[in-house]
C-alpha cells in the first residue's frame, strides 16, 4: 500500500516534470526541502548523469555523481568515505566479498543489467567465422585469437575497472575448464600471456577508451571488449569505420548489475525514495533507451526487445570470492604478463618550480617508487620490467635518464602477490634519489622539451618494439623558450606516422595554459590531467591507468 | 470561650477540613482520571517487536497497521537477524516473530534460562523450494534426480541431487543435457551462510540426504557439514542479503542461475505483483523430497504479546495479506486459490516434509561450513 502510495505520489510528480521540462525557463522544483545525496559512481555510469534531474524532479533529492574508477572507488568505500552517501557500482562483488566490505554497506539494490561483450568490427567476425549464429566461441576462442593476432582489443586496465578483470578472469576460468570458482593455484599462467598478446589500445574510462578506438579502429585495433551498453552505443553512434559484432563468450559472460549501494544510514529515506525511482517504469524505460542498459524487469525487457533482444542461453562466469586470486591476477598482471610500461618523463624544472611546487613534484615522484600497498598504490607504483627515463628541462631539454625496474622471481604455477626483490628496492631508491636531486632554475621550453622525449621514445621503440611507450610531460607555466605549439605542430607532422602510437599525458599546473595544453594532446593523442585542484600524487596515480 | 466564639472556632476548623478534604478528594479524582487514562494509553502503546526481514513486508504493510491499531495492538516493529534474537531478551519486546523453529526454539531456550514466559505459535509458514527452468528441470528429470509432479512442479530428488553435486557433475555430464550441455557445474544457488536462514536450511537438506534422516548426532553433523561445505564454496561468491539469489534468478536467469534454493512465498510474491511480477512462462518450482517448511514464529513474551498471537492465527484479513506476501496460513484452500489466481503452479500438499536439526547441533553445522568459507 505505501509503495502504491509512493508510485502515485511519484506518477504525479513526474507527470509535472514532464511538463517542466517543455518549458525550460521556469525554475525546478521548490527549493524548500531539498536534500542531497551524494554519490560515488564508476566512471563508466558517466552515460546516467543526466537522469539527475529527472530523480530530483520526481523525488526532491538532489543526486550529486562523482566518478571515480573501479578500485580507487573500491578502496574509498572500504576506508569508511565521509564524502559520498551512496555508492553506485557497476560490479560490487569484489567490494561485497570481504567482511570489511559488507560492513560498509547498508542496504544494495541492482538496478539494471550489461553484460561484457566483445564487439568485433563486422568485417573481421564475417572473415574469421566468428559471426555465425553456432560460432559458440568462449574466452579460449579469443585467447586464441588473440594470440594469432586475429584480434586486437581496447580494454579498460585489468587492474583498475571492473570490465578489464572481469576479462582476464574470463580467460583463466575458461583455461582452468573448471565448471565453478576458481582458486589461485588454478589460474593458467600461458592463458594469460597469450590474451594480453592482443591488448593493443590501454586506458582507464570507457569514454577515452571509445574516443581512441573511434580513431584507431581497423589500424591498431578491431576490436573493444566493454559492456554491451558501450559497444551498443557506439555502434548507434554513427562515429565508427564499421559497426562491431557483438560476442557474448560462451560459458563465460558476466553481467554488470549495478548494485546501488547505502553508505551513509542517516540517509536512507532519501535513498529509499531514489531507489524506488530508479526502479519504477519511468527509469528503467529511460535507462535502457538512452544508454542501452536492461531493465531488471522482465516485462519491461519485452518494451525494449528491438533495442535490446533477449540473450537466451548464456552462462554466466562464476565471481571468485578468492581474494589471493583477484589480489594475485592484478599483481601478476602488473608485474609479470602485462606489455612492460617505457615512459619518458618530461619535468618542468624552471624557475618558477621553486619552493611548495618542486616539494610536490618530488612527493609525486616518491609516491610512485615508494611502497604503498593499497589497492590504488599497487598500480601506482613503479612495476617490474618497467622503464623509465628522466627528462628534465628549463631553457632547453636535457639528457634522458634511465631507470629500469627488474623482473620478480619467475613462478610456475598459479598466481600471488610478490614482495619487491632487493633490486627492486635499490632501483626504487635510485628513482627517488634523483627526484631529490631535481633543481630549479631558468626558463620553459616545452614544446622542444615534449618534442625530445617523443623523438626519445620512438628510437627507443624501435630497438625494443615489446614495450608500451608514452610520454608523461609536467609544467606549471606557459612556454618561454623555443619552438612555439604551430612550430611544434610542423615538426611533429613530419615524425613518422608511427609516432601516433605514443600518447603523451600532459599534466597541467601551476600556471600552465590549459588551452595550449589541450591543443598539444589534440595533435599527439593521449590525454590532460588537472592537477591544481588534485594533488600531484593522486593525478599520477591516475595516469598509470592509462600507460 | 464564650459560645458564638466557640461556634465561630468550630466553622473555621470545619472549613479548613472541609476544604482539606474537598481538596483532597478532589485530587484524588484526578489522579484516578490519569491513572485511567494511563492504563488505557498502556493498553494502545505500541508493542514492541523483533522480526525477521521475512516479515517486515507484512507489518510495514498500511492495512496490518491499520488492524492492529484498531484492535488496539499497534506494533513497532525492529527488524532483527532471527539467529540475533535470543540474545535480545533483555530489550524487554512484548513478542518476536523470528523465521524458523530453530530461532525460535532457541528464543525459548534462553526465555527459560532466564526464568521468563514465553509461548510460541506459527501463524504463516512457507516451504523451501528450488525455483528452476523448464529446460533444466526436463534435464534433472531425464537423469531421474526430478520428477514431475503437476504442469510446471516438480519433485527433486535430494539425494540423488546431492550425490551428483558431491561427485562435480557438470551438466554436460548429465543424460540429454541438449542446450545446456555446459561445462559448469551442477549447484544450487544459495544466500551467504554466514547471514541467510534460507542456506541454513539448504544445508539441513542436504545433511538429511546425505544421512538418510534428520542428523541427530553432533560428530555426525560435524562431519556431514565438512563434507558439505564445498557446495557453498564452490559457488563463488553468494550475495550475502536475502532476496541476493532470487534478483538473479529472476533477471539475469537461466545462465546465471539455472536452481535458486529460496523460499516459496519469494515466488508467489513476485508472481502478485502488478504484470504478474515478470515471471516468465519457463519459470517452474521444484519441491525437494523432503523438504523443510519454514515456519514464521511468533513467540510472545507477556499478554499482549499472545494477543497479538492470537490475532495474526485468526483474523481473515490480516491472513489475506499473508497470503498476499506468498505465505502458507492455516487454510489450505485460501492458500491454494491465491497461488491459482496469481498463475503460479505450486504444489498445494507438501507430501514430505522433515524438520531442520536442534538449534544447537544446527549452529555447530553452521559454524563448521563458515570456518571452512573463511579459509
Amino acid at each position: 500500500m505505501m509503495r502504491r502510495l509512493a508510485l502515485v505520489v511519484l506518477a504525479v510528480a513526474l507527470s509535472a516534470c514532464g511538463k517542466k521540462e517543455d518549458a525550460p525557463a521556469t525554475p525546478s522544483a521548490p527549493a524548500a526541502a531539498k536534500t542531497t545525496l551524494r554519490v560515488l559512481a564508476t566512471s563508466d555510469l558517466k552515460d546516467v548523469e543526466p537522469l539527475a534531474a529527472q530523480i530530483e524532479a520526481a523525488t526532491g533529492v538532489a543526486v550529486q555523481f562523482r566518478f571515480g574508477g573501479t578500485m580507487e572507488s573500491t578502496q574509498e568505500v572500504l576506508g569508511g568515505t565521509p564524502n559520498a552517501d551512496v555508492a553506485w557500482f557497476a560490479n560490487a562483488k569484489y567490494l561485497l566479498s570481504d567482511a570489511a566490505g559488507q560492513g560498509r554497506v547498508k542496504m544494495q539494490e541492482k538496478i539494471m543489467l550489461s553484460p561484457i561483450a566483445v564487439g568485433v568490427s563486422e568485417s573481421d567476425a564475417a572473415r574469421f567465422g566468428w559471426n555465425k549464429p553456432d560460432a559458440k566461441l568462449t574466452w579460449a576462442d579469443i585467447t586464441k585469437a588473440a594470440k594469432r593476432g586475429e584480434l586486437r582489443y581496447a580494454l579498460s586496465n585489468p587492474a583498475t575497472s571492473n570490465q578489464g578483470f572481469m576479462a582476464l578472469l574470463g580467460v583463466v576460468a575458461a583455461a582452468g575448464g573448471k565448471g565453478e570458482a576458481l582458486t589461485a593455484a588454478d589460474v593458467d599462467r600461458q592463458a594469460i600471456a597469450d590474451f594480453l598478446t592482443g591488448y593493443k589500445i590501454v586506458g582507464d574510462n570507457s569514454t577515452y577508451l571509445a574516443e581512441q578506438f573511434t580513431k584507431l579502429q581497423g589500424t591498431r585495433a578491431n576490436a573493444f571488449i566493454n559492456y554491451e551498453s558501450w559497444l551498443l552505443t557506439l555502434n548507434a553512434s554513427g562515429k565508427l569505420r564499421e559497426k562491431l559484432h557483438l560476442i557474448y563468450p560462451f560459458e563465460g559472460v558476466s553481467t554488470a548489475d549495478y548494485p546501488f549501494m547505502l553508505l551513509n544510514e542517516a540517509k536512507r529515506a532519501d535513498y529509499l525514495k531514489v531507489v524506488e525511482y530508479l526502479k519504477g517504469d519511468t527509469a528503467q524505460l529511460w535507462l535502457a533507451r538512452q544508454t542501452l542498459r536492461r531493465p531488471m524487469k522482465a516485462e519491461l525487457a519485452a518494451q525494449v526487445a528491438d533495442l535490446l533482444p533477449a540473450r537466451g542461453f548464456q552462462v554466466e562466469l562464476p565471481f571468485s570470492p578468492d581474494r589471493q586470486l583477484a589480489d594475485g591476477l592484478i599483481d601478476a598482471y602488473l608485474n609479470e604478463f602485462r606489455k612492460p610500461i617505457a615512459s619518458t618523463f618530461v619535468l618542468d624544472t624552471s624557475g618558477s618550480m621553486q619552493g611548495q611546487r618542486r616539494e610536490q613534484l618530488v612527493e609525486a615522484i616518491h609516491y610512485l617508487a615508494g611502497a604503498d600497498v593499497s589497492l590504488t598504490g599497487r598500480v601506482a607504483k613503479l612495476t617490474n620490467r618497467e622503464k623509465l627515463w628522466f627528462l628534465p628541462f628549463s631553457d632547453r631539454p636535457q639528457e634522458p635518464v634511465l631507470f629500469e625496474i627488474p623482473t620478480g622471481t619467475a613462478v610456475r604455477k598459479g598466481v600471488a602477490p610478490q614482495a619487491d626483490t632487493d633490486a627492486k628496492k635499490a632501483e626504487l631508491q635510485r628513482v627517488r634519489d634523483a627526484a631529490d636531486g631535481l633543481r630549479m632554475a631558468g626558463g620553459t621550453a616545452l614544446y622542444d622539451s615534449v618534442l625530445a622525449a617523443l623523438n626519445h621514445m620512438l628510437e627507443q621503440r624501435k630497438l625494443k618494439p615489446d614495450y608500451q611507450y608514452s610520454v608523461i610531460a609536467f609544467t606549471d607555466g606557459k612556454n618561454t623558450v623555443g619552438r612555439n605549439l604551430d612550430a611544434f605542430k610542423q615538426a611533429y607532422e613530419q615524425m613518422p606516422e608511427d609516432v601516433r602510437g605514443i600518447p603523451v599525458f600532459m599534466v597541467l599546473y601551476g600556471d600552465a595554459a590549459e588551452a595550449d595544453l589541450k591543443q598539444l594532446v589534440a595533435i599527439t593523442g593521449g590525454r590532460v590531467f588537472d592537477a591544481r585542484k588534485t594533488p600531484l600524487y593522486a593525478v599520477f596515480k591516475d595516469i598509470r591507468a592509462y600507460q | 470561650m464564650n459560645n458564638p466564639k466557640r461556634i465561630a472556632g468550630t466553622l473555621v476548623v470545619l472549613a479548613v477540613f472541609g476544604s482539606a478534604l474537598f481538596w483532597a478528594l478532589r485530587s484524588n479524582q484526578q489522579t484516578q482520571a490519569i491513572e485511567h487514562e494511563q492504563a488505557v494509553v498502556a493498553q494502545t502503546a505500541p508493542l514492541k517487536g523483533l522480526i525477521a526481514v521475512d516479515v517486515e513486508p507484512f507489518f510495514k504493510d498500511e492495512r496490518v497497521a491499520k488492524l492492529l491499531a484498531a484492535q488496539r495492538l499497534p506494533v513497532q516493529a525492529v527488524r532483527v537477524g532471527s539467529r540475533d534474537m535470543a540474545g535480545k531478551l533483555d530489550e524487554a519486546p512484548d513478542f518476536f516473530l523470528a523465521s524458523g523453529v530453530v530461532a525460535a526454539n532457541m528464543i525459548l531456550d534462553a526465555a527459560r534460562k532466564a526464568n521468563k514466559q514465553a509461548t510460541q505459535s506459527s501463524p504463516f509458514h512457507t516451504p523451501l523450494v528450488v525455483a528452476s527452468w523448464e529446460p533444466v528441470a526436463k534435464i534433472l528429470v531425464a537423469n531421474q534426480i526430478a520428477k514431475p509432479i503437476a504442469p510446471k512442479v516438480y519433485g527433486l530428488d535430494m539425494e540423488k541431487l546431492t550425490e551428483a553435486m558431491l561427485a562435480k557433475k557438470r551438466w554436460r555430464d548429465l543424460k540429454d543435457s541438449g542446450d545446456y550441455a555446459v561445462s559448469r557445474s551442477v549447484l544450487v544457488s544459495t544466500t551467504d551462510i554466514r547471514r541467510s536462514n534460507s542456506a541454513a536450511m539448504y544445508l539441513a537438506l542436504t545433511s538429511q540426504a546425505l544421512n538418510g534422516e534428520v542428523v541427530s548426532d553432533r560428530a555426525r553433523g560435524n562431519e556431514l557439514a565438512l563434507k558439505l561445505a564445498e557446495l557453498f564454496k564452490r559457488q563463488g561468491f553468494q550475495e550475502n542479503y536475502v532476496n541476493g539469489a532470487f534478483d538473479d534468478y529472476l533477471s539475469i536467469g537461466m545462465g546465471n542461475t539455472p536452481l535458486a534454493f529460496i523460499y516459496e512465498s519469494q515466488m508467489l510474491a513476485q508472481a502478485q505483483k502488478n504484470g504478474g511480477g515478470g515471471l516468465r512462462p519457463e519459470m517452474v518450482l521444484m519441491y525437494p523430497q523432503p523438504t523443510i517448511v519454514n515456519k514464521l514464529v511468533i513467540v510472545a513474551m507477556n499478554e499482549r504479546g499472545r494477543k497479538l498471537a492470537e490475532l495474526l492465527a485468526t483474523n481473515k484479513e490480516l491472513q489475506a495479506i499473508a497470503l498476499e506476501q506468498g505465505f502458507r496460513t492455516g487454510d489450505p484452500a485460501a492458500f491454494a486459490a491465491t497461488a491459482k489466481q496469481a498463475g503460479l503452479a505450486v504444489d498445494t500438499q507438501l507430501r514430505q516434509v522433515v524438520d531442520p536439526p536442534g538449534f544447537d547441533l544446527m549452529f555447530d553445522m553452521i559454524d563448521t561450513v563458515s570456518r571452512e568459507m573463511n579459509q
